[in-house]
């Protein structure tokens, strides 16, 4: 077994591919790619590349076909789905490029809904909820249903969601996708803000160079591998990459 | 519990569907109560008894019953002779008499039929007048009511809805021009009311008043006996204490040589019933293996096209919870709770609606089946809404719940990502 409790994410020897009638997809190939605690990540490719697929494979939301994948201290390749599930909970947070906010729910009900899968009193619930949303900035929004909120304060809450567990790892999928520009600097700070004060590892998927070069580590991945440098199809500086 | 909250803001997100769903819930419910109400009452009264059951005797080969009088007494007695042999417990005798207020212009309003017997049996033997089991005020109120009636011959009680129908009030007095005693015109003075319920149509006279008049018959029509005043006594309810008791004097009835022209049977209130609906037998068999199994199926679809379309409009959101950590049987609870919620709430209120309008406003469903003028919903109805909702929503969101909670966590994610 190896040994992976220095890194947030450790993958080894990731092959993941798909079987479509007599074809073999081969998404990914041989990937190994290791996260260092409290490192904020970008991963860049282009569609098709295979970072649903890395993602999913991290965030417990799929399994690779050969290769282990460590999260922490997890091996979480060799868990069953109910498993991997209720640890999904505790260790990953998620922020989603359309927010995914239940529209019939206050931010503070949208906050609370993963700490509902936990054993936590009501009380506990509400002051975990408020230090997220304090956090996030929107501690006067407590009780504003998604309709109510700009796009970056939804996408704030969506934050406040991702870390009212406490998780190890937050994955943020194309989290400035959907925003104007002032609006995802201001989420791109407090990505930073979350890293550098709560210690968070991030790992953000996102199409947006400028995005992905506040980061402190970008990755590019093209045809089911990690690559050095960006694709051709990428209009960014290459002295800027940090592969 | 913690899900309720979500379970009731879900329900709440789309205000007009689940309006619409439950309006549709509560119409087919109300039509499932009233049919089950029908079936539940013709299925409780002939239910065969153990014990202080009834026993009806007619005439044995002839629908409608038209016996002598002079059968009356000794029928009353069930046919007993010697000390030894078995009499029943109480007893009644019923003459159907029946006109109308205005012969000119009959309609259903004006027309009153009334149960001839003794005054004092309509305490003692009328199904759910039975005096000591009548909350005290209403009791004291058909207890005076049959006090009159003794004391006055052309007394008649009547129900409510009847005597509102001929536009009379207790202490009014009005003619009743005979349907089928011809010529046998009789006046009456309002002398009570039954208390709400099954008798609201229903009226009652002292049978003395119509013999004395079929008797007095003759004196007006040279010497002619009135053309029925053999055929009189219509039925006679006797009531015994056990099935033992009821064969014996069943057996004395059917052996004795006094009822030959016409012979009579002597059967159970619940076998006798019986008998009188085994002409609605197929209508009866229509409602309870047709009508109400195809109303909670279009209910269960009702609910399975809601849910089914809620559920494909949110199935990003059901990928979301699921990568938030939602289990599979956790997202199948929250779509089927939804669903129970609507169900149970829309059921519970439509019965506790049809309940109200029926008993209280409406006064009856008149569903004139045998000689049951109208119906009742019956208290526990109220439940079957609830079950009726409950089960219906299970089985109609089953399915879109188990859609919901297979969906592929990975469609939360970005498309383009």
């Amino acid at each position: 077994m190896t040994d992976a409790i220095d890194f947030a994410v450790k993958l080894l020897d990731i092959h993941r591919y798909f079987q479509r009638g007599s074809e073999r997809l081969d998404v990914l190939h041989g990937l190994t790619l290791q996260v260092p605690y409290g490192e904020f990540l970008a991963l860049m490719g282009p569609s098709g590349s295979g970072k649903t697929t890395l993602l999913n494979l991290i965030a417990g939301l799929d399994k690779p076909s050969r290769g282990e994948v460590w999260v922490g201290d997890d091996r979480i390749s060799d868990y069953p789905e109910s498993r991997l599930t209720r640890w999904r909970t505790r260790n990953i947070g998620f922020i989603f490029q359309f927010y995914h906010l239940l529209p019939v729910l206050t931010a503070f009900e949208n906050v609370e809904l993963p700490l509902l899968l936990l054993p936590l009193s009501a009380r506990q619930r509400r002051e975990r909820i408020q230090t997220a949303l304090d956090i996030v900035g929107l501690s006067h929004r407590l009780y504003h249903r998604p309709g109510q909120m700009s796009g970056g304060e939804q996408q704030r809450v969506g934050i406040a969601r991702a870390i009212v567990t406490d998780p190890k790892l937050i994955i943020a999928d194309e989290p400035t996708g959907d925003l104007d520009a002032r609006s995802a600097q201001e989420i791109l700070n407090l990505m930073k803000e979350l890293k550098e004060s709560l210690h968070k590892s991030i790992l953000m998927v996102t199409h947006d160079p400028r995005a992905a070069r506040q980061a402190d580590r970008m990755l590019f991945l093209d045809k089911g591998g990690l690559v050095d440098k960006p694709p051709d199809s990428f209009l960014l500086d290459p002295h800027e990459a940090i592969a | 519990m913690k899900f309720l909250g979500l379970i009731f803001k879900n329900v709440r997100r789309n205000a007009i569907r689940s309006t619409l769903t439950a309006v549709g819930t509560m119409v087919l419910v109300f039509v499932v109560t009233l049919v089950w109400s029908i079936l539940n009452f013709l299925d409780a009264v002939t239910a065969e008894k153990t014990d202080n059951l009834k026993a009806i005797v007619t005439e044995r080969w002839q629908i409608p019953s038209q016996m002598p009088f002079s059968y009356a007494d000794s029928l009353s007695d069930g046919a007993a002779r010697d000390a030894s042999d078995v009499r029943p417990l109480d007893s009644m005798t019923w003459q159907f008499y029946g006109g109308t207020v205005d012969p000119a212009k009959k309609t259903i309003e004006n027309m009153l039929f009334a149960f001839a017997m003794e005054p004092d049996k309509v305490g003692s033997m009328l199904d759910e007048l039975e005096l000591n089991s009548l909350p005290a005020a209403k009791a004291d109120s058909l207890r005076e009511s049959i006090a009159c009636l003794k004391d006055k011959r052309s007394g008649i009680i009547v129900g409510r809805e009847k005597l509102a129908q001929i536009h009379k009030r207790v202490g009014d007095r009005f003619k009743l021009t005979s349907m089928n005693y011809k010529d046998i015109d009789l006046e009456f003075e309002v002398v009570g009311v039954f208390p709400d319920g099954r008798y609201d149509k229903s009226a009652v006279m002292n049978r003395d008043y119509l013999n004395a008049a079929l008797d007095a018959y003759p004196r007006s029509h040279a010497g002619q006996k009135h053309p029925l005043a053999d055929k009189t006594l219509n039925l006679v309810w006797l009531r015994v204490p056990d099935v033992l008791a009821f064969n014996t004097v069943q057996e004395q009835i059917t052996k004795s040589p006094f009822y030959t022209s016409p012979a009579v049977k002597c059967e159970t209130s619940s076998s006798g019933i019986a008998t009188f609906l085994e002409a609605y037998r197929d209508l009866i068999w229509g409602m309870r293996w047709l009508l109400a199994p195809a109303i909670l199926l279009t209910l269960s679809l009702v609910i399975a096209n809601a849910i089914s379309i809620s559920v494909r409009e949110r199935r990003l959101e059901f990928a979301v919870l699921r990568v938030l950590g939602f289990r599979p049987l956790q997202v199948l609870a929250l779509v089927v709770g939804e669903a129970v919620l609507l169900g149970a709430g829309s059921g519970l209120f439509s019965t506790l609606a049809t309940y109200t309008l029926i008993n209280k406003v409406m006064g009856g469903i008149n569903f004139p089946i045998a000689f049951f003028g109208a119906f009742f919903i019956p208290m526990q109805a109220i439940w079957w809404g609830l079950a009726i909702g409950v089960f219906t929503a299970l089985a109609g969101s089953v399915v879109p719940a188990i859609s919901a909670s297979s969906i592929r966590v990975t469609e939360a994610f970005s498309k383009v990502a």
